[in-house]
Formats: C-alpha cells, sequence, structure tokens
C-alpha cells in the first residue's frame, strides 16, 4: 500500500466516513468534520501510522492534502 | 478621531480628494500622514510614540530573525520582538488605575506579533520598507478598532496604492452608510435599553433583566460590526480590501460556530497564534490537550479585552463551553442519529437558540459594570415576571418600535442589495432618482440617528 492509500485509511477513520476518497488539491473545506479541532487527530493519528513527528512550522506550512502527502513521504524516506 | 464624529466626514473627503489626484508613488505618504494625523486627534500625544515604538522594534525584530544564523537563533529573536510587544501592550493596558489611554495599541500589537511569527515560520519575508512597514500597522481605517490585518493580506495592497473604481467607489460608500446606520439609528437606540438597566440591575428582576441582557447582545453587534462596515467600506475607497469580520454571528448553531463568524480576524488570530501552538504542544493527552488548550486560549482572549474578572469569567465560559464540546460531540453525533436528526431544520433551530442563549449568558459578564452586578443579573434571569412596569416606563413604545423597524428595513436592504441584478438596476436609474433614495437615506440617519458621540463599545479594548 502506498502513503496516499495509507492515509485514506486515516482519513476516513478519523472523520468517520468510509467514502472519503483524498486527493493533492482537497482542503479542510472539503471534508465534513475537518475543523481546527479535530486536525489535530489527524495529525497525531499520521504520527504513530508512520513513525514520524511534525513541528510546529510544518503544520502551518500545509495547504491541502498534497503538502501533507509530500511532507510524509519526504520524512518516511529520511 | 472616531467613525461618528463629524471631524471625520470633514477629514475624509479631504484625504480621498488628495489621495484621488496625487501620483501612485506619493500614495502610500499620504494615507501615512493622514493615519497619524487621524491618530493625534485623539490628542493623547504619547499614542503616537509608542505606535512607533512598536513599528521600529517589530521592524527591526522581524529583519534580525531573519538573518539569524540558525534556528535557535531565530527563536530566541522571535521571543524577543514578542516580549517587547507583550510589555509595551502591558504597561499601557494592564497597570492599575488606568493610567493610560491604550485606543488601539491591543489592535496594533497582536498585528505586529503575528507579523514576527509568520516572518519566524517563513510564511511571509520580512517587510524591508520601513515606511509600508508603518503604514500595514497605522492604516487609519483599522487602527482603533481592527479587523486586525495579517502582513501577507495587507501589506502587497499597501505596495501598489490605486483608487478604487466606480463599483468599488459605490459599494464603499453603502457600506459606509450601512455601518452608519447601524450605530447611530440602532446600536445607540439599543444602548439607551441598555445602559440604564444595567447600570442599576438591582432595581429589575425576571424577564427586564433577561430582555436587557438579549437587546445588549444585538446592541454590541450593531455598534461593533457597523464600525467594521465603515472600516472596510473607508478602505474600499481607497483600493484597499479588509478581512470581513463578521458573518451572522448569531445564527451560528455551535459556539465553535460563533466564533468563526464573530469577530473574525481576531479569533482567527488566537486560533494560529494561541490555540494550535497550544494544542500541538499537549497533543499526547489527546482530548484534555485540546480541551485545556481552548480554557488557555479563551481566557487569555478574555484578558485581551481588560484585566477584570468579568472579560476573565466571559473568556472562561467561552472556553468552558468549547471544551466540554470537545468530549460531547461525539455523542451528539450518533445521538442525532439514532434520534433521526440529522439534517432536520427544527434541530437546527434548536441549536441556534441553545447557542444564542449561551452566548447571552457570558454576555452579562462582558457587560456588567462589576463582578457583584454580573452574579446579581446571572441569578435573577428566572426571578418570573417581576414588576416589569419600571421597564415599560424607562423603554416606552416608541423607541423599541424604531429599533425593530429599523433593524428589519436593514436586513431587507441587506437581502436586495445582494441581488446583483437589482444592484445593477437600481445604479441605471436616473441620477435625480437615486439622489432621492440617497436623500431618503440620509434623512433617516439624521432624524432617528443619535450623535450624542458614545464611543463605539470596542474602541476600549
Amino acid at each position: 500500500m502506498d502513503v496516499k492509500e495509507q492515509l485514506n485509511l486515516i482519513f476516513r477513520e478519523v472523520f468517520d466516513d468510509d467514502a472519503i476518497a483524498i486527493t493533492p488539491q482537497m482542503t479542510a473545506n472539503d471534508v465534513e468534520g475537518w475543523d481546527s479541532l479535530s486536525h489535530i487527530t489527524l495529525i497525531v493519528a499520521i504520527e504513530i501510522k508512520f513513525k514520524i513527528e511534525f513541528n510546529r512550522k510544518e503544520l502551518r506550512g500545509f495547504k491541502n492534502v498534497g503538502d501533507l502527502l509530500n511532507a510524509i513521504s519526504a520524512k518516511i524516506k529520511t | 478621531m472616531t467613525f461618528n464624529s463629524l471631524e471625520f466626514f470633514l477629514f475624509m473627503p479631504v484625504v480621498y480628494l488628495a489621495y484621488y489626484f496625487s501620483p501612485d508613488r506619493f500614495r502610500w505618504m499620504l494615507l501615512l500622514a493622514a493615519s497619524f494625523i487621524f491618530y493625534a486627534a485623539l490628542k493623547v500625544p504619547y499614542l503616537l510614540g509608542v505606535l512607533l515604538l512598536v513599528a521600529t522594534a517589530t521592524y527591526a525584530f522581524g529583519l534580525w530573525l531573519d538573518r539569524a544564523p540558525t534556528p535557535q537563533a531565530k527563536y530566541r529573536l522571535l521571543w524577543a520582538g514578542v516580549v517587547t510587544n507583550i510589555l509595551i501592550l502591558g504597561v499601557l493596558k494592564y497597570i492599575p488605575f488606568h493610567a493610560f489611554v491604550a485606543i488601539g495599541v491591543s489592535f496594533y500589537v497582536f498585528q505586529a506579533i503575528s507579523y514576527l511569527i509568520d516572518v519566524h515560520d517563513e510564511i511571509e519575508k520580512p517587510e524591508p520598507h520601513f515606511g509600508y512597514f508603518l503604514l500595514y500597522l497605522a492604516f487609519f481605517p483599522k487602527l482603533l478598532q481592527g479587523p486586525i490585518e495579517r502582513a501577507g493580506h495587507l501589506i502587497p495592497q499597501l505596495k501598489v496604492l490605486r483608487p478604487g473604481d466606480l463599483q468599488a467607489f459605490r459599494s464603499g460608500m453603502w457600506m459606509i452608510v450601512g455601518g452608519l446606520f447601524k450605530k447611530v439609528v440602532i446600536a445607540e437606540r439599543l444602548a439607551l435599553l441598555v445602559d440604564p438597566v444595567y447600570s442599576n440591575v438591582q432595581d429589575y428582576a425576571g424577564i427586564s433583566l433577561l430582555l436587557a441582557t438579549y437587546v445588549y447582545a444585538f446592541q454590541i453587534y450593531y455598534d461593533f460590526s457597523g464600525y467594521t462596515d465603515i472600516a472596510l467600506g473607508t478602505a474600499r475607497l481607497f483600493g484597499v480590501d479588509l478581512t470581513e469580520n463578521f458573518h451572522s454571528p448569531y445564527s451560528a448553531t455551535s459556539v465553535a460556530d460563533f466564533w468563526r463568524r464573530w469577530h473574525i480576524s481576531f479569533s482567527r488570530w488566537i486560533l494560529d497564534y494561541i490555540f494550535k501552538p497550544l494544542q500541538m504542544r499537549w497533543r499526547d493527552w489527546q482530548s484534555w490537550g485540546t480541551a485545556s488548550a481552548l480554557v488557555v486560549t479563551f481566557l487569555a482572549c478574555g484578558l485581551w479585552h481588560g484585566s477584570s474578572w468579568g472579560f476573565l469569567i466571559w473568556g472562561g465560559l467561552h472556553g468552558i463551553y468549547m471544551a466540554s464540546s470537545v468530549f460531547y460531540n461525539p455523542y451528539q453525533k450518533r445521538l442525532d442519529g439514532v434520534l433521526g436528526l440529522k439534517g432536520s431544520p427544527y434541530l437546527r433551530l434548536w441549536r441556534i437558540l441553545v447557542t444564542f442563549n449561551l452566548v447571552c449568558l457570558a454576555w452579562i459578564f462582558f457587560r456588567a459594570s462589576n463582578l457583584k452586578d454580573a452574579v446579581f443579573v446571572a441569578t435573577h434571569l428566572f426571578g418570573g415576571i417581576g414588576d416589569m412596569s419600571r421597564l415599560i416606563d424607562l423603554w416606552g413604545f416608541r423607541e423599541p418600535f424604531v429599533a425593530l423597524i429599523s433593524m428589519g428595513l436593514l436586513a431587507l436592504l441587506s437581502f436586495l442589495s445582494k441581488r446583483q441584478h437589482l444592484a445593477e438596476a437600481f445604479f441605471d436609474r436616473p441620477f435625480w432618482a437615486r439622489c432621492l433614495v440617497y436623500y431618503g437615506v440620509i434623512m433617516y440617519l439624521l432624524v432617528l440617528g443619535s450623535f450624542s458621540s458614545r464611543a463605539f463599545v470596542y474602541v476600549r479594548f
């Protein structure tokens, strides 16, 4: 399973919706329940699953799912 | 100078004409000079010094931290800059006995802090030109009461200043008139209903206190959003687009939703610069981390308004509302599913009512003159009908009636103006026909407006 598929599973679990199909252009506006409160749940789930850690500055830079995907890929390679 | 003063309506056309005919390269200087005159008209000379100090310090820290060689050095310089700003605000606003006037300071200090953090996080490049940077903090339409602008949104606009086109001029003028209407016709009238009750709460009970509190909720909305409309409209004449601050806040279906609609530039600020960093730091505590971050954020939000128990409790209540929703939201979702209420219009209406009442409960602490009065109001709201004759004597029937009619009229006008074809049809009418409408609106303002030059509520913060 590639990074995108794994991330999609996390999205479905966190936002409790099996119909979610993530795309790189997707933003918080496109997913019901993805707000500033639930965002951290998503981030923590990603951190645990991929065994990585983000800092505050990195999180501010994410504008859409594509940015998130790139950051995850970059971190698991190093 | 305030937006509801005669001075402002003499000052603005002069600045606008000078701006309109000025060569492009002098426009920023003109607005800067106008902003300083605007601020100086408050007749508190040291405030000009405070503005210059905040601007100079923040400008310098921005450049230094960008050039710092290591992340640690950057981080230290960020903190030095932020603490400098907080100290300036603290000295002016929080030392006891109200030794200083701090009008506008909390607004531009917040903008300065957001600038430093954005430069540190590499969201923005530091601004090399001190003139543009100073104008970013000082721009007079938003100087006294916001919106709290981000550098990335405002500075680029200040570098290509040009008067708005005819359409921007028209919509800007309508926003100014609409904002003035909200302030002098509606908010001032509602204040006349609220102030006598809240200055003598012990004389009232039950429904009278409840009504005064509901009316206050609308007073503060019309007051603050009226101010914001004048600010946005004025900026639009100069071709500058400021951030929207309100989006029908009392139609919110949850307290979180309320904060997405009320004083938006401020709630985004506390979200980005207080809540998110705390939530991130405490993420290992999961829901408890988020809940604690919310409570701390809203306590800080209360303190920003002033160092009194009332503001602290107002913020604390919002913090508790939001924190408890972190725990019950998942159950709420399931419960709605089980009861088959998902998407029901009644559920929506019920939520709006509950949210409005929660917000009003917090407003009591925001408005009351002291903690004792606030507790009195909060504990006597349901004391039955009580003796309402006092309230009826005080309010009469004319003022509440005029207030309600004006609110209805404004709602109707803003509904109509959102229909593109109607707005276009209006501007296609001959000039004399439009003048009749303008004349009607201005007469309404003059006859029913109250120009007691009572300050805007948020000018204190």
